[in-house]
This record gives C-alpha cells, structure tokens and sequence, in this order.
C-alpha cells in the first residue's frame, strides 16, 4: 500500500471512530433512587382508658449496611390492654415516606405479624381487615401477662398473588419479608 | 511444498457451502451402482480452480484429486449417504455429506480471502487455540443444541459447565471460572453487559452463530484484559458474497417441558448486479411457560424473546466491509417460590424440602422478573496490501437491564433495578506477511470506552471506563514444530460517581499489566501431537467488587466491595496430547490455573443487621487461587454404524492463602454417548440413534460450613436422541431431530445453580426439532 493510501484508509477509520463515538448522549450520574426502603419501624401504644401513646420505633436511617440500626426497648405494664398501631416509614426521604398507607392499601397482599417470645409475654389481636376478612395486622390490641421479659419480631409479610391466585391466608407462611426485626420487651408490674 | 506456502495455506481457510450445504443437485431415483458425483473445486475469491486437492469418500477406498481445471469425478457409486472429504495441504479439511441416488454435482468453493479474520473462531484457530486447547460446536452438534440458552449449548464441550439462577437463566463457566473471568466476543466484539452479576445471562441469540468456539485458559494477549478463564467466540457464517438468488433457513424447536417454542428464520443473498455484495436477515422468538420439576411446576419461570439481526457487506480481494446490526430482549420470569426476604425465610424454605408456592402450568410472566436489551452495531473493514492485511473494527453496544422486585406500586411503574450500559470498541490489527518465509503474526490496537448508570436500590454506582491495549503475536513453523509467542500491554481507567447521601464522590482508578503468551506444538506424527502453552493475564478488579454495597437477593448475603483491591493476575499451564487414528480419537488435556489476587467473597464472622432481619456478611477479599484439573474426550467407532464417545472433567480449585477449597466450583463428571448410524430409513437420510448419559459428582470440596445446605447428591441423568435429514427437492432439505432429555425425570438439584435452595432441577423434557433448508 502507498503511504497516501495508508493516509486515507486511517483517516477513514479515524472519521468513522467518531462518528460512531460521539452516538452516545451523556447524562449526568445521579444518586441511587430506592423503590421502597424501610427505614423505620414504629409501634405506638396507648393503653386502654388513656391517651397518652408510647412510641417504640426500630431505625436504620442509611438503609442496610452502614451505621447499625438503633432499636429502642418496648416497655409494657403487666395484665394491661393497649391499642397498637404499626407503621413503616422512609425517613431517608425528605419529607419522610409514610409506607404503612401503602400497606393498608393492598391489605390483600400483607400482613403484619407480631411474635412474643415467649408467648406469656403478651397476645396481639389484630382488628383491621383486608377485603377477603384476612387480618392487616397494622391496628390491634395487646393483652399483656404477668411480669416478665423477652424479645417481640415484627415482621411485615408480603404476600402477593402467584400466577393471579391470591396466596394471603392469614398465616406467616405465604410469601416473603418485608421486615423482620426484634425489639426487646420488658413486661413491668 | 515450501515453508512460506505451507504457512500461507495453514492461515487460509477451507471454507465452503456458506451456511447452507445445499449445493448438492440431487437427481431422478434409479436403484443401482451406478452413480457418481463430480464437481468443481474453486477459490471462492479469484473464481480460479484449485488444483491438486484431494477427495476421498469416508468409508470407501474412493480417492481422486482435481485436475489442472479444479475438476474431479467419481463413479460407480451405490445409492445411498456418503460423506465427501476434501483435502488440501495445509488447509483445514472438510467433510460434506451427499445423499447420492443417481448423480450429484458438488461443486466446492474455497474461500482463499482471508474475510474469515473477521470470522473470530478462525482468528482463535490462527493465534489464539494453535497452542491453546479449545474446542467448538457446529455442524450437527450445534444443531442439536437449538433452542436452548448459549449456555446451555456450550456446556456440551468437555470443561465447560454452567452457572444457573433458576431454570431460566445461565452462564457458561469454563475450567471453573465465569461471569467477568471470560469474555464472549459476539461476532467480533467484545459483549459488554453486565457480566458480573450471577445472574445475567449473555445477551445472545445463538441462532445467530454458524459456530461456538470455546478457548480455555488465559488468552489475554489477543483478547484482553479480564480472559482469564477463557474465550468464547460466537461466529456467523459468512455473508453469502458469491450467491446470485435469495436462500435462507427457518428452524422450530418445541420443548415439552415449559410447553417451549422457538422460531428463527434467516434470509440472505448476493445482489445479481452488484458482484462481491451480500446480505443477511435473521430473526427469532421464544415462548416458553412455567418449567415443570418432577415434582411440581415452577412458578413463573416463563421467557419471552425477540431478537433479530441484519448485515451487509461487500468483499474483493483487495478491500471488505461489513455492516452488522443486531437487537436481543428478552422477558425473563425469575421463579417466585426463590423470592426471599430475610435469612429465615430461606431457612424456612430449605427446611421444607420443596417450594412453598405451588403454581400449574402458566406463560404469564409476572414479578420478580428481568427485561433485557441488548443492541449491537458493528462496522468492519479491511485491506489487503502486498501480502499485509490491515482491518479496522468498530463496534457500539447498549445493554439494558431492567430488574423488578415483588413489590408494591411504585415498582409496577419502575424496575427495583436499572442498568443502563453503553460499550465503544474499536481494533485495528495489522497481519504482516511472512518474515524470513517463516514467521507470521499481527500486531494490533484496542480501545473501549464504557459508561454505565445504575438506578434505583443501590448496588453498583454509575461509572465510566476507558482501555487501550496494544498487542503482537508471533507464530513460527518449522517441520513438525509450531511456535508462537505474544505479548501485550492494557491500560485501564476506571471513573466511579459514587454518592454519598446526596452528594457526588468521584473516585479514579488506573489500572495496567502486561499479558503474554508462549507454546509450542509438536507433530509427532499424523496420528500423535503434543502442545503446550503457558499464558497469563489479567482482571482489574470490577465496579461490584470495589464498590458493591448491599443484600444480595436470592443469595441471602450482604455483600460489600472494596476499593482498595488490586487486579487478578493468571498463569496458566496447559499441556495436551492428541490421538487420532482412523477409527479412535483421544485429547487428554491438563491445566493448572494459578490467579493471584484472586477476588473473591469472603464470609465475615458478623451478621449485618438490616430491616429484614440479620443477614450473613461477605467482604469481597483477595487470595491465591489454583484450579487444576483434567479434560478427556475419547472417540471410537466401533465398527461404522456404532461409535461411542466419552467426556471427562475433573477440575480442583483451591485457596492457597486459607489453605482450604474454594466455593461455587462444578462437581467432576463424567459424560458417555453411544450412537448408532442407521442411514437411510425411509425417505431420512444419515438417520441416527443415540443415547447418552451423564454423571456429575457431589461437590466434596468445599469449605466447612461455608453454605446454608451441603452441596447436593451426585445425579446420573439419561437422554435420548434421534435425527435425520430429508431431501425435498434439489435445494430443499428439512433436517429434523427428536431429543428427550432427563429420560426417567429424576430428580436432583445441581450445586451451580443458585435456586438449588428453592426448587429442584428440570424434570423430563422432549423437544422436536425441524429445520428447513430452501
């Protein structure tokens, strides 16, 4: 090949380069979007006869990883009742992300689980109900036993349906966690 | 002959019948011993007969070579199959197979051009796997694989095996390294996507390979950095430059299991006019439904894809270019019974032996599920000058992949997880003429230019990376010895757009290394040669191990990166002993990997504590590794109907630094196949039987308590093949084949696949497939 020849077949290839270079329109990088981040779990009781709530809240405000979760220790009266409500909140976002509404919205796909261990500790009882009569678990009321000490999970089960089917029974099995954690639980006289 | 011929022709490949071997002209039927075939053999380029090529008809004592004009003639030929061999020293020889009833015309062009540097197998024959073993599928083994995933066809080559998420999703592994340690060039170009992850399967329609060619160990120098476990190469045919009329093919495949069908179906020609130009249209779609186990079905683990491609291109003997444009997406449904949100919800599920979601047979894809895109555009050209060629090749890739969550509103609107990649190559290789008669060789220039966002949860963070590589290789022939040796240089910047919170931290790496290459192989004899080869390469460590911050889901693991980790580097020895006499072929391969820097997971002795309970925490850290092992592949016939054929690969991967096993390395197997060549039944040509069975071992080497359940059992699993061609007229021909895999629907779970937790493997499943030649 001639030099000239060389010339033009690299400038060529050198033109077609940046022609198929310069396809691509940048954007500029921004900062991670979570869907649906849980940030906070809040149990709120208020015992039956006052008004006065007590509000117990399980954070992990840079979502997993990071700096550990902070969790507060629920503390109770003996053979008490309490209203409970649950809530899930985003509060990496500003204003904060109230997820529980969402939950009770598709009621027919979730639901709220509180397991005392052990099982003396208290009863849950939940009173919301999703549109096949299956409890929500959001709202309920606790009966607490006799003096003692333990651990209380929440769980937030999501339970969609598989193939169109509704799979939600009301029992934990069906589906996966949305939440799981553990709060400690003092039951005082 | 003289050396320098020698070298030239063993470079110039013998490549004929295009895509299609249709060229037989098949005539009326007459039941005697009276047939012949003739024909002419032609350098494809020039037009110019070949002369001195030699035929031989497989199983007869029938010999002819081409007379001055390319010319050659057999007669006195019974009805009947047979397979036409032909010839030529230092050419590659090729065998076609005639159904002769009375006379046949197989005229044979061979491509002298060397358009096949573009061809990435022939690039691999030529630099890469002369002392490298490798092995490829084409022909009737890569039919036979239609249908199926390019994973699930590249595991049919001993050494390969694969990675599964699912009965949907998988990745080929070679010589027990995957995802970011190989690279798959697709018709030239380096596939980009987002190859780390387990989970992502290579964007590939495979109908669009005439070929899969698989290298194993280290091919850095011609490839770049990151082959460090081996190549795989997908190669098209040919555009059809010589072919006046309209041709083309159309394949179905049905699968019983999964109710799976496929249809691919490929137009191409030349133009009448314009001489040295030709075209390709090629199209496929997949529809498969729930996968059924023997046990049960799996809920939405249904596939929806729809890829297509197209090229042109003109070729002389002096220039060529080539136009390839091709767009791959797929919907893939990730079973639902393997959505987990916390460790005890896995543990539940293992406990219970089998999947808590029960489902029936279902196309619906639902959530969780993966939508991909893949788009390539690819420019070729090249120029032949004074016995030097010069190529450029260009390509820009975008690989989408959006990933959605079981979860509530937001994510029916928007994926959990989206990656969006854009990829810029180019290459520009220079092939010399021989030096000193003896020595060939190429040096050649690579860039790439990559920039990726990710949106949603975080995982990875946006970045952007640019490589530029340089590269030579050498190869000389000498008698019964071949050598050759190469050597390259990569340079790598990697920009990372991390956040903060709210706030943008750029991080800059640069990376650089040496890669090299020396073998040698030795022709003992026609029947006995030897090769060895010591390679090394290199990996920068990738985005997700620097930087990956989060639950790995499915996996039930926090994985976190690092940023201070160096790249891997291998040396890898390989050595392997070819047999092969007329009716018995052995290849005994040996390699010893060893990888410094190794990158891996490391199990971290605290749970991470997060909103859906604690999960078990991984630190991606560096050791020493080494996988050695074995590949074996025998071939005998037995007498000319039956023939046996057995592959073996014992493969041992260990951590040098902890002294112990390393995790998630295939179990050692043990394939065996019997086939019985019926020839002509009925109005089936070439028809065959055969059986097969495989045997994988459970995985013993592992880690104590490195797993939340022991690797499963052994498994033997037992299949069936059946298959012919039938000639419809005298450029028709409808190849048809009938497959049942998992025989006697045993049930087993396999170690590499990442659902072995959820669900068990596939059940029985019978798959039909026809492929119409017009």
């Amino acid at each position: 090949m001639k030099p000239t020849h060389l010339l033009l077949t690299l400038t060529l290839a050198l033109t077609i380069t940046a022609v198929i270079w310069s396809c691509g329109t940048k954007e500029a990088p921004a900062p991670e979007d979570e869907n649906e981040l849980i940030t906070t779990v809040r149990l709120t009781f208020t015992e039956a006869g006052t008004t006065t709530p007590q509000k117990f809240e399980w954070k992990d405000l840079d979502g997993d990883g990071g700096n550990a979760p902070t969790t507060s220790r629920i503390t109770l009266k003996a053979s008490r009742s309490y209203k409970v409500d649950v809530e899930f909140l985003d509060e990496s976002k500003t204003p904060t992300d109230n997820i529980t509404d969402e939950v009770r919205e598709e009621g027919d796909e979730h639901l709220v689980v509180l397991t005392p261990t052990p099982s003396s500790l208290f009863t849950y009882t939940a009173s919301d109900k999703d549109s096949r009569n299956f409890p929500i678990g959001l709202s309920g009321t606790v009966t607490t036993g006799s003096t003692n000490q333990g651990t209380l999970r929440v769980q937030l089960r999501h339970q969609p349906p598989v193939n169109g089917q509704p799979v939600k029974n009301g029992t934990v099995a069906p589906g996966s966690d949305d939440v799981n954690i553990t709060f400690d639980v003092v039951v005082a006289p | 002959m003289k050396n320098s011929q020698r070298v030239v022709r063993l470079f110039i490949i013998l490549f004929f019948i295009g895509l299609f071997d249709f060229n037989t002209v098949y005539a009326q039927n007459t039941a005697n011993c009276d047939c012949f075939v003739k024909g002419v053999v032609k350098d494809r380029e020039t037009n110019l007969p070949i002369v001195g090529a030699v035929l031989t008809i497989k199983n007869t004592s029938k010999v002819t070579t081409t007379d001055t004009e390319g010319h050659y003639k057999f007669d006195r030929l019974c009805q009947g199959s047979y397979v036409l061999e032909c010839k030529i020293i230092g050419y590659k020889t090729t065998r076609t197979t005639i159904a002769l009833q009375h006379s046949a015309e197989e005229n044979l062009n061979l491509s002298e051009d060397e358009v096949h540097l573009q061809d990435v197998e022939i690039v691999a024959r030529r630099v890469t796997s002369l002392t490298q073993p490798s092995g490829s599928l084409q022909n009737q083994s890569l039919e036979q694989t239609r249908g199926q995933t390019l994973a699930e066809a590249l595991q049919k080559m001993v050494g390969v095996t694969m990675l599964q998420t699912g009965a949907s999703i998988a990745k080929p592994v070679i010589h027990g390294l995957h995802s970011n340690r190989i690279l798959i060039i697709n018709n030239g170009i380096r596939q980009e996507g987002q190859q780390w992850g387990s989970e992502h399967a290579p964007e590939i329609d495979p109908f669009i390979a005439k070929r899969l060619t698989v290298v194993k160990g280290a091919a850095g120098v011609r490839y770049g950095s990151d082959a460090i476990g081996g190549v795989i190469l997908v190669e098209p045919a040919e555009l059809p430059y010589t072919i006046g009329s309209i041709r083309g093919e159309l394949n179905t495949v049905g699968f019983t299991n999964g109710r799976t069908g496929v249809v691919s179906g490929t137009f191409e020609g030349g133009l009448k006019k314009w001489k040295g130009f030709g075209w390709r249209l090629q199209g496929t779609l997949k529809n498969g439904g729930n996968i059924r186990t023997p046990d049960y079905f799996l809920a939405n683990t249904g596939v929806r894809e729809q890829n297509f491609s197209a090229a042109v291109g003109y070729r002389s003997v002096k220039l060529g270019a080539e136009v390839f444009y091709s767009q791959f997406h797929t919907n893939l449904g990730i079973f639902s019974g393997s959505h987990i949100g916390s460790t005890s919800d896995l543990l539940s599920v293992i406990q219970n032996g089998e999947p808590f979601i029960k489902a029936d047979f279902n196309r619906a894809i639902e959530r969780p599920n993966q939508l991909v895109d893949h788009d390539l555009l690819k420019i070729k050209a090249y120029r032949q000058f004074s016995g030097n060629r010069l190529s450029l090749t260009l390509g820009r890739q975008h690989n989408q992949r959006a990933e959605y969550d079981l979860h509530g509103p937001q994510a029916a609107l928007k994926p959990a997880l989206l990656f969006r990649i854009t990829t810029l190559t180019g290459d520009i290789v220079l092939e010399h003429k021989p030096m000193a008669k003896e020595i060939t060789g190429q040096i050649g220039f690579s860039g790439l230019h990559q920039y990726n966002f990710t949106d949603g949860r975080p995982l990875i963070p946006d970045f952007e990376q640019s490589n530029a590589g340089a590269f030579v290789i050498e190869r000389w022939i000498r008698q019964k010895w071949e050598w050759e040796a190469g050597l390259r240089y990569d340079m790598r910047w990697l920009q990372v757009y991390r956040f903060i919170g709210q706030t943008l931290d750029q991080r800059n790496h640069q990376f650089n290394s040496w890669s090299g290459t020396v073998g040698g192989v030795f022709n003992a004899s026609s029947y006995l040669s030897v090769r060895a080869n010591f390679g090394t390469g290199w990996r920068p460590p990738s985005v997700n191990e620097l930087y990956s911050k989060g639950v790995h889901h499915g996996a039930a693991a926090y994985e976190e990166g690092n940023e201070s980790l160096r790249p891997e580097t291998a040396y890898n020895l390989m050595g392997n002993v070819e047999y092969t006499s007329e009716r018995f072929r052995a290849e005994i391969g040996l390699y010893y990997n060893s990888i410094q820097n190794f990158i891996y997971l490391k199990p971290q002795s605290e749970p991470i504590l997060t909103i859906r309970g604690a999960f078990p925490y991984f630190k991606y850290v560096q050791t020493n590794a080494t996988f050695s092992g074995a590949d074996v592949t025998t071939e005998w016939n037995i007498t000319p109907r039956w023939e046996h054929t057995a592959k073996i690969s014992y493969l041992r991967a260990y951590d040098q630094a902890a002294n112990d096993y390393l995790v998630a390395i295939p179990a050692n197997r043990i394939e065996n196949g019997l086939r019985y060549k019926i020839g002509t039944v009925i109005h089936s040509h070439d028809s065959f039987v055969s059986i097969g069975h495989l045997w994988v071992d459970q995985q013993k080497r592992v880690p104590p308590n490195s797993d939340f359940m022991p690797p499963p059992s052994a498994y033997h699993l037992w299949s069936i093949q059946v298959g012919g061609d039938i000639i419809l007229t005298e450029k028709q021909k409808i190849t048809w084949g009938i497959t049942g895999q998992n025989l006697f629907d045993t049930a087993y779970r396999d170690y590499l696949n990442r659902f072995r937790y959820y669900s068990l493997e596939q059940g029985r499943n019978f798959s039909m497939r026809l492929k119409w030649i017009f």
